[in-house]
């Protein structure tokens, strides 16, 4: 995994093929999150391309202190899925709501595409889906706690063991090191 | 650190997974990045942040390849003028046209200043030689013109006595004028009236004291204006035709002229 602090600086000075070079490189895994939020495809286009305008024209604004550059990606991303899921705008101007839903059912992407894939498949079943309702379907902890059915406290704990289980698993402390290797080599 | 709560107690309140998650309050997340000042809690932090991001990459979803198109292309409406390689290109042209014609215009004027330098050069030398010329020219005259004065000097003295020579029968053409000063004891002489001798022949002047022809100088031949010398108490002057280089004694057949002095 390595740095992307040259990617970054060249956005900062609006260099279009920084831009490229961080969609090639982050767009699936951004799209990932955004269609499993969305469930509809053409909208979680539309906000992929938001969220990479907003990277844009943001990018000033990302302090790398702060966390790594997929992280400030991410909440872009989510955040911009969950406002344009949310917010109930569509529904009001759609004044015929079968006609909408029809149309949002046609569009409605299959289970089986956003099954979740990797590592995460590795741990116990309660601990993919307390990640996946927060990471990948953007709900709140408290949504989450309340969508599964435990204490809150009981849920938080879930995140936490399969987090440091994932962490165990993708041999996290391994890439720090060289992370902060490259790092300090530029 | 005091106020803050205990390291492991931060690391297991789930507050750097909602902060990583962005679903905390504006208190929070002021308060998570002051934790993250802490090199083991920011070294947690981290170590969820890449757990997040290799699990979200093996669960990537490759968007259509239309999008990213779409995305770059309004990123060249919105930008306009930053434009592309191909643009900045097509922009250069103009300025290539521009330099290529300066650099013509510069060539040119290069040659023409080359020969109009080579022009100036022959115009230079010409000058230079015509200088020399005419410095020659001013040095002769000065030379002639200090002549002139010096001659102009003696003849006008009031104390010069002027003399005229005239030639008798031996030389009737003859005529030459001396100057006497007896304040000064200076003797000079107009030879211009005298006529040209042989190469073997020269005039002689002689002062004439109590009967004894006493030598004045050789009347050098080419010579307009000669110093001669001063002879006291002569009482006449007298220029004889002598064998070249003078005589010691007068040829008295050959005289040709002579003046009283008063």
């Amino acid at each position: 995994m390595q740095t992307d602090f040259l990617l970054i600086q060249q956005l900062r000075e609006k260099n279009p093929k920084a831009l490229s070079s961080l969609y090639d490189k982050y767009a699936g895994a951004l799209y990932g999150v955004i269609l499993r939020i969305c469930k509809e495809e053409s909208l979680a286009q539309d906000v992929l391309q938001e969220t990479f305008l907003k990277i844009w024209n943001n990018a000033a604004s990302y302090d790398s202190d702060k966390g790594r550059f997929y992280t400030w990606a991410y909440r872009i991303a989510r955040n911009t899925a969950l406002n344009e899921t949310r917010t109930p705008s569509k529904l009001i101007q759609t004044e015929d709501l079968s006609v909408y839903k029809e149309k949002e059912a046609a569009e409605e992407v299959t289970i089986d595409a956003i099954k979740l894939n990797g590592s995460i498949r590795k741990l116990e079943k309660h601990h993919q889906k307390a990640l996946e309702l927060v990471y990948f379907n953007g709900l709140t902890h408290r949504e989450a706690h309340e969508e599964m059915g435990v204490p809150l406290g009981t849920f938080k704990s879930y995140i936490q063991q399969a987090l440091r289980k994932l962490r165990e698993l993708y041999g996290v402390e391994m890439i720090l090191v060289i992370g902060v290797l490259i790092e300090w080599m530029l | 650190m005091d106020a803050m709560m205990d390291k492991k107690e931060i690391l297991n309140s789930g507050l750097l997974e909602r902060y990583l998650l962005d679903e905390v309050s504006e208190m929070e997340r002021l308060q998570v990045e002051k934790y993250l000042q802490d090199a083991e809690i920011r070294q947690h932090f981290q170590q969820l942040e890449i757990s997040f991001e290799k699990m979200a990459l093996e669960n990537a979803i490759p968007p259509p390849a239309h999008l990213k198109n779409s995305l770059l292309g309004t990123l060249g409406e919105r930008m306009e003028t930053p434009s592309s390689p191909e643009n900045k290109r097509t922009n250069l042209k103009p300025y290539l046209a521009i330099a290529a014609t300066l650099a013509f215009l510069f060539g040119v004027t290069s040659f023409w200043l080359y020969t109009q330098l080579n022009g100036i050069e022959d115009q230079l030398d010409l000058v230079r030689s015509q200088n020399e010329v005419l410095t020659e020219d001013l040095e002769n005259l000065v030379e002639n013109y200090d002549a002139v004065n010096n001659e102009y000097d003696i003849t006008s003295n009031p104390s010069a006595q002027k003399l005229i020579m005239v030639g008798n029968n031996n030389s009737p053409d003859a005529i030459a004028i001396s100057y006497v000063n007896h304040t000064d004891k200076t003797v000079y002489l107009n030879a211009e009236g005298l006529p040209d001798l042989p190469d073997d022949h020269d005039y002689q002047l002689w002062a004439d004291v109590e009967g004894e022809m006493i030598d004045m100088g050789v009347i050098t031949k080419g010579e307009r204006f000669l110093a001669m010398n001063y002879i006291d108490q002569a009482e006449s002057l007298n220029i004889t035709i002598e064998p070249a280089g003078g005589s010691d004694h007068p040829t008295v057949e050959r005289l040709i002229t002579n003046v009283y002095l008063q």
